[in-house]
């Protein structure tokens, strides 16, 4: 470090030693108002309050500008601002992007973890672990898996990746395409590096082969951007993965019955079985129907049991409506059974040529009016096409019970709440079989209960055969029979305690572990990479080793992975990245924070340090930095404290010619440098002077937008119609939805980034339209308003009340001049306009 | 009015210190980060962008051959195309025939372009290099399959700035029956200023531009009360600039006030339509009702912007979705002629015109489309997406009417001679414009980024 007279910061030691060495010197130090808003937006994205002010300037200790940082260091609204930022750095969205612009209405669990990490201080190269791999590394910790939200931040292309054909070739592009958003979002934004410039072929000015680049797409050749259900709490995931265990092991009883008949605890749970199935099957009733009808021609005939058989015309798709007399009473829960028939194709009971049938959706309506449906439950689901799909409201899932055709299954609906049935009421039941491909039901059976004192899992249903073994006397039961029992009670049993846990939360992340849409599905163990020629995926080379960066003279391929599940490969790179070697891990993200406090980096170009970056303006601060950080153990408070505790934070921004003319860009800082107001700051502190923050942390976004559906995929977003003092208007910026391809456009205009790549520092620019949008935006007028009523709240005088707003908004009274001014001003417009103009000051837009 | 970039640069550097990096941005939103490097011959761009990719072998790429082998199975070595697996192959349904000085076959669907094509410079064998329409939306726009990379209209502002101040530098008129696929991703300025994104333009809407004119919700917001609070914010933000020597980021915003102020009183009036004779919006279909007419609309005003000073326009047909668009994967007969016909006679209306008021001299138009579609069928009578070869074209300044350049193969499954790419129109675009597009570059994350990326050669051969 070197020494310099008058400087016991470190930080300032190298700053003055290189503006000694230029004939350059420092300006002084801004005074508190100017101090307490560049270090509240810089810490907080929040502008100070008048009293927030007013107790720093009256605060007489030496340590008053400390006792600041850590008041603000310590606030929740730190970890808001540093999340705000390193979203951008993610390129987060809640929307997929490109031509389908779903929306992913699980992503904001990331963001909340973000806040959550940087208000614990969470050590940064575990940070940076477990948004890599933290499902791996720590399963079961819920934090960990919704870091892993970070590498599905970006955008996703819904068309290739799952709705063409699996067999196009676009297909392959698309997967390469997909990857290479997560390798180079992972590379930027911890390594300051840009791989994707290797894909074509070895990177031109930094030592990046195309071969480490292929081997980083094979890290990611099992990670997928998809949703994964995961317990928010850890003892309900642990008292899951139990019950899921002892699930497991009974059914694995069934290859080794002695076992079965052995175990005494599952006695219990057969006699339990026993009771609630008589109890159940004596409480359904099947009512006669009084009407059928097939939306699309299918002719249904009534058989004797009064099951409903389809026949004639098979449609490709049906909505079939029963009707039902019911007997006066309360009902609680609907029974539907398909049944065999010789009439159906391999007897049924779908009408598929395979016996299959898809049922999308059941309504349910009592003298019409519908009833609300809570759970569902059937003996059997087909693999990712499970009864609860047919309560789902989605047209596009069904419950389906291949490959278990031939054989009656059944379905149980449970009302969320019982009703009460009169003497002539009926029960109208729409049941809508919409996949396609005549997935329609053969032979169904409906029936209805009252019975509301028996729990779900006692409703369980099971199949035929089971319910025939119980009806036998326990004697007359074969040992097969009895054991088959066994494991069928302990089934029901762990399983209706599965469902009593909380419902598990979901979290869009990178993953392997989601059920299949169509022909997008996982890949346990990773699809192959190919090294491609000229980036080309029609012309695959060598099959690429997953592997990282082989420059930085530690190991670099992983090929014990392969083979392995994915996440295998993922921690393989963790660890590759927070290997005590890896230097440049820290000083990417010492320069980062550097940065956030003095609008440019040490490197100028934060998401990229190799040799096309910037040249650093104080290589020796950065290594410093770098180090310190290291030593604090990656504790990012320790280093934003570290910085803004310099006197070079602490300067006045004012310019000097003398200087100027030596340094006009202000790179070796002898003054600060100012800065406009991001344009999420600019909205949060239009909330904040008038009085409107909502400062409720977490949850799920808040659209900005009055949303209405489209054509396509991609639903329309009118921004303007927004009301903006509508449900969830107030909350902070992070909050909203942001939606890739209908970007906000006021705070596009105001350069925000619109979440399609990795932003680490924000663009300044100026235009019309800019200021078309300051001038006349919604936002800012409602603001103006609120702002007016609130100084006018404070002080009815005219005079009074443009003082307050001017205190509010810029920490200061006005001078004589304004005040005569605007108050003119406001006695010809009103106050409101007098608002207007102040919020569209330099003055409140810029931070000195 | 228009004034060139290098009086623009100059005054703004009597008006305030050079050399910060913040000013360096404003700069080039102000007028252009680069000098022309050599003579441009077009000022100015309209480019007619058909939204779902056109069949090019329904409206410009005559196939004899196809018609030959109509309802054979031809084994082109395709497993399977985007949606569908290859079906026999099919003629087109059209009539065909040869038009012009030229003799270029075009099919009876486009009869009003058919009368232009001794004006057209074709791209007989366009490429993409993905069937997909994200990202070959983004790759027809950006030069890119990702998203985040400027559009060409970004760049072109970025890179020439402005030649009015009372109008957008880029805008787009999108379908009015909504936004094409990607959205606002096909006009994004990527890392560029945000200035530079296109600005969508509405013309039906009551609201054409966002926020051209105070929020109706805001009663106290009136037109004497704006102009005394401008006066006011003028006042005040030339003091606080006053204090603060050397910013001149806070001197640039004292003029993007009155800019606004000016664009804010100017551009209802480019933005109506009915300022147009009768005539004139006869011509151009324009008197059409509802979307049916909407495109001719578009077309019209987006001369009428052109000639007030706007650099490039982008007009789209379609928006994205399974209908109303080139989209046609059910029915070539059925889905194609209604598209067609919304968009044939304004877009050689709009030719006639620009050519009769004397701006096609330095005004470009494009016919572009994110890729092409199969020569067999898709289902009964559609065709899928084909990323291989497509159709596109050139005319205005600098523009060699009636020539070609490539051509895909006997069934127009794929490029074949002279194949072309969307970097390669983009570097005669930005050549006609005086740019090289090879020196057009702005250092993001680590690289040199351009609009052709590392790709593209000028097209001479369509060039004057």
């Amino acid at each position: 470090m070197p020494t310099v007279p008058g400087t016991s910061h470190p930080v300032d030691a190298f700053v003055r030693a290189r503006l000694v060495r230029e004939g350059l010197t420092p300006s002084r130090e801004a005074d508190r108002r100017t101090l307490l808003r560049r270090l509240s937006i810089d810490l907080t994205g929040l502008v100070p309050t008048p009293e927030e002010l007013a107790a720093y300037v009256g605060d007489q200790s030496p340590e008053a500008y400390e006792r600041q940082v850590d008041r603000l260091l310590a606030s929740p609204c730190y970890g808001e601002r540093m999340a705000q930022q390193w979203l951008a750095l993610a390129h987060y969205a809640d929307s997929h992007g490109q031509d389908q612009d779903r929306a992913r209405p699980n992503a904001w669990p990331y963001r909340d973890y973000l806040i959550r990490s940087f208000n614990h201080d969470k050590p940064y190269p575990l940070f940076v672990r477990e948004q890599v791999a933290g499902d791996i590394l720590f399963p079961g910790d819920p934090g960990a898996l919704e870091a892993t939200g970070f590498l599905a931040a970006g955008p996703w292309d819904e068309s290739g990746l799952r709705d063409i054909r699996e067999d196009a070739l676009d297909r392959i592009t698309a997967q390469y395409l997909d990857r290479d958003d997560i390798v180079s979002s992972t590379f930027s934004v911890f390594m300051g590096l840009t791989v994707g410039c290797a894909r074509c072929h070895d990177h031109k000015f930094d030592p990046i082969p195309q071969a480490d680049y292929y081997a980083l797409q094979a890290v990611f050749a099992g990670t997928d951007k998809a949703e994964r259900t995961y317990d928010a709490d850890p003892a309900v995931a642990s008292a899951r993965t139990a019950l899921a265990k002892r699930l497991e092991e009974a059914r694995a009883w069934r290859t080794n019955p002695g076992l079965a008949l052995a175990n005494p605890s599952a006695t219990a749970a057969v006699q339990l079985l026993q009771a609630s199935h008589s109890r159940s099957e004596a409480s359904w009733m099947i009512p006669e129907p009084l009407g059928w009808k097939s939306g699309q021609g299918a002719t249904l005939k009534v058989l004797p049991d009064r099951s409903i058989l389809s026949m004639g015309k098979r449609p490709e798709k049906d909505t079939t409506t029963v009707c039902l007399a019911l007997r006066a009473g309360p009902i609680s829960s609907v029974r539907l059974e398909v049944i065999p028939d010789e009439t159906l194709p391999l007897n049924g009971p779908g009408r598929c040529d395979n016996g299959n049938l898809h049922l999308s959706e059941i309504r349910l309506k009592l003298s019409g009016k519908a009833l609300k449906i809570a759970t569902a439950m059937a003996d059997f689901d087909q693999t990712d096409w499970g009864i609860a799909k047919a309560i789902d409201g989605n047209p596009d899932t069904a419950w389906g019970i291949h490959p278990q055709v031939g054989k009656a299954h059944q379905a149980i609906f449970l009302l969320a709440r019982p009703v009460e049935a009169g003497p002539s009421s009926e029960l109208e039941v729409e049941l809508d079989q919409l996949h396609g491909r005549g997935h329609l039901i053969g032979r169904l059976r409906l029936a209805v209960s009252g019975d509301s004192s028996l729990a779900p899992g006692d409703w369980r249903p099971f199949a035929p055969e089971i319910a025939a073994i119980l009806a036998r006397p326990e004697k007359a039961r074969t040992d097969a029979q009895r054991a088959e029992l066994r494991i069928v009670a302990l089934e029901q049993q762990l399983q209706g305690e599965l469902d009593k846990l909380p419902v598990r939360r979901k979290v869009y992340c990178g993953t392997s572990q989601y059920s299949p849409e169509g022909s997008f599905k996982p890949a346990l163990l990773g699809r192959p990479v190919h090294l491609l020629r000229r980036g080309d995926s029609r012309k695959p080379g060598e099959e690429a080793v997953p592997g990282a960066l082989s420059a930085l003279g530690f190991p670099s391929r992983f090929p014990a992975t392969l083979g392995k599940p994915e996440g295998e490969r993922r921690m393989a790179l963790a660890g590759w990245l927070s290997h005590a070697d890896n230097g440049l891990l820290w000083r990417v993200m010492a320069n980062r924070v550097w940065a956030q406090h003095f609008g440019d980096g040490i490197v100028s170009t934060p998401n990229d340090l190799g040799k096309m970056g910037g040249t650093p303006s104080h290589p020796e601060l950065l290594e410093w930095l770098a180090s310190e950080f290291k030593n604090r153990q990656g504790s990012l408070k320790a280093l934003h404290r570290l910085v803004v505790t310099s006197s070079t934070y602490r300067q006045v921004s004012s310019h000097r010619d003398e200087c100027a003319a030596k340094d006009a860009g202000n790179r070796l800082l002898w003054r600060m440098s100012r800065q406009r107001l991001d344009a999420e700051t600019v909205r949060d502190a239009l909330l904040q002077v008038s009085g409107r923050l909502d400062g409720t942390l977490y949850g799920p976004p808040v659209k900005l937008y009055v949303e209405t559906a489209s054509v396509h995929v991609t639903p329309q977003a009118d921004y303007l119609a927004f009301n903006p003092d509508g449900a969830g208007a107030n909350r902070r910026s992070l909050y909203r939805f942001i939606f890739r391809t209908r970007p906000d456009p006021f705070l596009g205009a105001l350069d925000c980034p619109d979440a399609s790549q990795s932003v680490p520092t924000r663009t300044e620019s100026a235009s019309p339209l800019q200021a078309l949008a300051l001038w006349n935006n919604a936002n800012m007028l409602k603001s103006a308003e609120h702002l007016a009523e609130r100084a006018r709240g404070l002080d009815p005088s005219v005079a009074g009340s443009v003082a307050v707003a001017t205190r509010l908004l810029l920490l200061r009274e006005p001078t004589p001049a304004e005040s005569s001014a605007w108050t003119t001003h406001a006695r010809k417009h009103g106050l409101a306009s007098v608002c207007r103009v102040l919020l569209n000051t330099s003055e409140f837009l810029y931070v000195d | 009015m228009a004034t060139g970039p290098a009086n623009r640069r100059q005054a703004l550097q009597a008006a305030g210190g050079l050399g910060m990096l913040a000013l360096d941005h404003l700069l080039r939103a102000d007028a252009g980060a680069i000098q022309p490097h050599h003579a441009p011959r077009v000022r100015r761009v309209i480019q007619l962008f058909l939204n779902g990719g056109v069949s090019q072998m329904d409206t410009f790429d005559h196939k004899p051959e196809l018609e030959k082998r109509h309802g054979q199975t031809v084994d082109l070595g395709l497993k399977a195309a985007a949606t569908s697996v290859p079906g026999p192959m099919m003629k087109s349904p059209f009539p065909w025939k040869r038009h012009g000085q030229c003799g270029r076959w075009v099919t009876d669907r486009l009869p009003h372009l058919a009368r232009q094509v001794d004006r057209l410079a074709f791209l007989m064998g366009m490429a993409s290099r993905t069937s997909v329409h994200g990202p070959a939306s983004y790759l027809a726009n950006t030069g890119f399959q990702l998203p985040g990379f400027p559009c060409a209209g970004a760049w072109i502002g970025y890179a020439l700035g402005r030649l009015t101040d009372n109008l957008p530098t880029f805008v787009v008129l999108p379908d009015s029956r909504g936004l094409p696929y990607n959205g606002m991703g096909n006009f994004a300025a990527g890392f560029l200023p945000a200035t530079h994104q296109g600005t969508v333009i509405h013309p039906d809407s009551p609201v054409p531009i966002p926020d051209l004119q105070a929020d109706r919700r805001a009663h106290f917001a009136n037109a004497a009360e704006s102009a005394d609070g401008l006066s006011l914010l003028r006042d005040a933000n030339q003091r606080f600039a006053n204090d603060r020597p050397g910013d001149s980021r806070l001197r640039a915003r004292l003029g993007m006030y009155e800019m606004a102020a000016r664009m804010q009183a100017s551009a209802p009036e480019a933005f109506d339509l009915s300022r147009e004779s009768a005539r004139t919006q006869e011509a151009y279909g324009a008197n059409r009702p509802g979307h049916e007419g909407s495109f001719a609309r578009n077309c019209l005003l987006a001369r009428r912007l052109v000639e007030r000073g706007t650099r490039f326009v982008q007009v789209w047909s379609g928006a994205g979705g399974a209908s109303n668009n080139w989209d046609n994967h059910t029915s070539i007969p059925d889905e194609l002629p209604p598209i067609c016909r919304q968009v044939d006679q304004p877009a050689a209306a709009l030719l006639e015109d620009l050519a009769a008021r004397g701006l096609l001299a330095d005004t470009l138009v494009l016919w572009t489309t994110e890729f092409g579609r199969m020569p067999f069928t898709q289902g009964s009578v559609g065709r899928d997406h084909n990323g291989d070869t497509s159709v596109a074209w050139m005319a205005g300044a600098g523009v060699k009417g009636g020539t070609a350049i490539g051509s895909s193969d006997e069934f127009s499954y794929q490029a074949a001679e002279g194949k072309t790419s969307i970097h390669d129109l983009h570097a005669t675009v930005l050549h006609l414009m005086g740019i090289d597009h090879e020196k057009l570059t702005v250092l993001q994350n680590g690289a040199n980024r351009r609009l052709t990326d590392v790709h593209g050669h000028v097209l001479t051969d369509l060039l004057l």
